[in-house]
C-alpha cells in the first residue's frame, strides 16, 4: 500500500516549499495593517519550518527525518532559503535548524494546562524572506522542482515520497502548468508517487474551495488546471486535515483555491503533518 | 523477599528498530523485597525524556513511601520535576533545544505495589498515560489499567509532565486501582506498543499472547526480541521501544 512507509533517519522524506514570489504577492493580505501576501506567506513558511525542526528535535539533537528545499519564483527561479543555506538545493532538517538567516525574539501564547494561556518568550528563526517581484514562471519553477526531486530520489529511492507544497496567487505567465506538474507527479519512491499540493491565495472575497474531490467544484479554468496537478490526499494527510476541522474526505485533492489566511496556515499544517515523531498536544498553540 | 509474599520477576526491554539500547526511552524498575514495580515511557518528542522516564520508575520504586494516590503522586511528581529541571540549569542551548526544554519533559507511567497482610495479598496501582498493568489468573484477565483494549490506544495519551503548569490537568487523568491477588497470579507491566499488541493478541490470537508469556516467564529474551521483531515486521506491533515487567505471585 502506498504512502505507508515509516519516516526514519535511514529513510527520510523530502518537503519542497514552492513559493510564488511574483509582483502581485505585494498585494495586501490578512488582517494586519500593511501586511502583504508575500509577508504572510513567508511567515507561514518560517513557522512551518520551525515546527518541522521542533518535531524532529530530540533533546539537543535534530534528527534528520526530513530534508527540505525552498524554491521561489518570480523575477527568477531559485532557491529560497537564506543565510548559510542560500546555495543549497536540499538541506537536511538539522542543517535548517542550525542555519536560520536570523533569529527574532518575541512572545507566544501557550496553553497553561488549566484551560488558559500564558505568554512565553520565544525565539523565531527566519529562513525565508518575503519577495514580490516579476512574473509568474510557474512551468519553469515546476521544472526546477522536478530537477531537485530527480537528484534527491536517485539517492533516496525508498521511503515516504517527497511532498511539494506549492503556493501561488495567480495564473502562470509561462504557459499551462499541466505538463510540468504531471512530470513532477510522475516521479516517486517504492512507497508512492511524489505528492504535489497546491494552494492558491486570494485577497478577494471570492468563495474559497478547499480540498475538492471533483473538478466540477472548481470555479474556473485556472482552478481546474491546478486541480489536475494536485495529488489526492493520502489517508495520513486526510487524518491531519480532519483533526484540524477541515472538510476533506476520501478522494479530496491537496488543493485550496481562493485561500484566505487561515486556509494558508492549515495548508502548511496539513502538508507537513507527517513526521517520524507523532505531534503531541503540548506543541499546539 | 517480603514477609508473607514471594514473587518471581522477569523483565525485557528492546529499543525501536534502528535505535541502540542507549537510545531506548522506556524504563523499568522493581524492588522484589519492597514489592514495588514500575514502568515508564519517555515521550520521544520531549526534552530529556529518557532521564525523566528512568527517574520516575526508579524513584517511585525506591521512595520511602510509595505515592499511591493522586495527591501523593502529584506532590512526588513535583519533587521529581524539580530535580530534573535543576539538572538543566546553566546550560546554553540552541533555539530549538531551548524551546523543547521550556516545554519540559513527559512520560507515561504505571506503578504497582503488592501488599501482604493476614495471609492475603492485595495490590494497589496507579497509571498515567498508556503504559499498562494487566493481572492474569488461570488464563483470564482479572484486571487491566489504565487501558484494557488495543483500540483505546491513541497518539496523544495523557502523560506525566515535568512542567508545573501542566501538572494539575495531567493528574486529573491519573487512574488508581486496587484488588486482590492469589498465588499463581501474574502481573504484566508494559509500555504502550507492547500493551496494545498484548491486548489485541489476547482478544484475537491468544496463542501469540501465550507464546509471549511463556518466553518472558522463561527469561528467553533472545526469543522475545525475535517475537517482537516478527510482530513489528508484520505490522501487528507498532515499532516503538518496548519494556515489560512480569511479576508472578508464588505460594507463601
Amino acid at each position: 500500500m502506498a504512502y505507508t512507509a515509516q519516516i526514519t533517519r535511514a529513510n527520510p522524506t523530502l518537503i519542497v516549499f514552492l513559493l510564488d514570489q511574483s509582483g502581485s504577492m505585494a498585494d495586501p493580505f490578512g488582517a494586519e495593517q500593511g501586511a502583504r501576501k508575500a509577508d504572510f506567506v513567508a511567515r507561514a513558511v518560517n513557522h512551518a519550518l520551525h515546527d518541522l525542526v521542533i518535531r524532529c528535535t530530540k533533546t539537543e539533537e535534530v534528527r534528520d527525518y526530513y530534508h527540505v528545499a525552498v524554491v521561489g519564483y518570480g523575477r527568477a527561479v531559485g532557491v529560497g532559503l537564506g543565510g548559510a543555506l542560500a546555495g543549497f538545493g536540499v538541506a537536511p532538517v538539522s542543517a535548517v535548524a542550525d542555519n536560520p538567516a536570523r533569529i527574532e525574539s518575541g512572545y507566544r501564547r501557550v496553553p497553561d494546562g488549566a484551560g488558559g494561556f500564558v505568554e512565553m518568550p520565544v525565539r523565531f528563526p527566519v529562513w525565508v524572506h518575503p519577495q514580490a517581484e516579476g512574473g509568474t514562471p510557474m512551468c519553469r519553477a515546476l521544472g526546477h522542482v522536478r530537477e531537485i526531486l530527480e537528484g534527491w530520489l536517485s539517492a533516496h529511492p525508498r521511503g515516504f515520497p517527497p511532498t511539494v507544497l506549492h503556493l501561488t496567487d495567480g495564473e502562470s505567465s509561462d504557459g499551462d502548468p499541466g505538463e510540468a506538474g504531471a512530470a513532477v507527479m510522475s516521479l516517486g519512491t517504492d512507497d508512492g508517487r511524489v505528492l504535489l499540493f497546491n494552494c492558491h491565495v486570494s485577497a478577494s472575497r471570492s468563495r474559497k474551495v478547499e480540498y475538492p474531490s471533483e473538478e466540477s467544484q472548481c470555479p474556473d479554468g485556472f482552478a481546474r488546471s491546478l486541480f489536475r496537478i494536485s495529488s489526492t490526499l493520502p489517508k495520513n494527510f486526510l487524518d491531519a486535515a480532519q483533526q484540524l476541522g477541515v472538510t476533506a474526505a476520501d478522494g479530496s485533492r491537496g488543493f485550496v483555491f481562493n485561500a484566505d489566511p487561515s486556509s494558508v496556515v492549515q495548508f502548511y499544517e496539513i502538508g507537513t503533518s507527517l513526521t517520524g515523531m507523532a505531534p503531541h498536544i503540548w506543541m499546539e498553540e | 523477599m517480603s514477609k508473607g509474599c514471594r514473587v518471581e520477576t522477569r523483565h525485557f526491554m528492546l529499543p525501536k528498530e534502528g535505535s541502540t539500547a542507549e537510545e531506548c526511552e522506556d524504563a523499568l524498575a522493581f524492588d522484589a523485597g519492597a514489592l514495588r514495580f514500575a514502568v515508564a515511557d519517555g515521550a520521544t518528542e520531549a526534552f530529556d525524556a529518557r532521564r525523566w522516564a528512568e527517574r520516575l520508575a526508579l524513584e517511585w520504586v525506591g521512595a520511602v513511601r510509595a505515592p499511591l494516590t493522586a495527591r501523593e503522586f502529584g506532590a512526588w511528581l513535583g519533587e521529581q520535576a524539580a530535580w530534573l529541571h535543576a539538572s538543566w540549569e546553566g546550560r546554553t542551548l540552541s533555539w530549538y533545544a531551548e524551546e523543547k526544554r521550556r516545554a519540559g519533559s513527559f512520560a507515561a507511567f504505571a506503578g504497582l505495589r503488592l501488599e501482604a497482610a493476614k495471609g492475603r495479598v492485595g495490590w494497589r496501582a496507579l497509571a498515567l498515560g498508556d503504559s499498562c498493568l494487566v493481572q492474569r489468573r488461570g488464563g483470564e484477565t482479572v484486571a487491566a489499567l489504565p487501558l484494557s483494549n488495543h483500540e483505546e490506544f491513541g497518539s496523544t495519551p495523557p502523560l506525566a509532565p515535568s512542567s508545573e503548569s501542566l501538572r494539575a490537568a495531567a493528574l486529573s487523568r491519573l487512574v488508581e486501582a486496587e484488588g486482590r491477588a492469589e498465588p499463581g497470579d501474574t502481573f504484566l507491566l508494559a509500555t504502550d506498543a507492547l500493551s496494545a499488541w498484548y491486548f489485541e493478541a489476547l482478544a484475537r490470537r491468544p496463542e501469540a499472547a501465550e507464546e509471549f508469556d511463556s518466553l518472558l516467564a522463561a527469561s528467553d529474551n533472545e526469543s522475545l526480541a525475535a517475537l517482537v521483531r516478527r510482530e513489528r515486521a508484520a505490522l501487528r506491533m507498532r515499532d516503538d521501544d518496548v519494556a515489560a515487567l512480569r511479576i508472578r505471585l508464588l505460594p507463601a
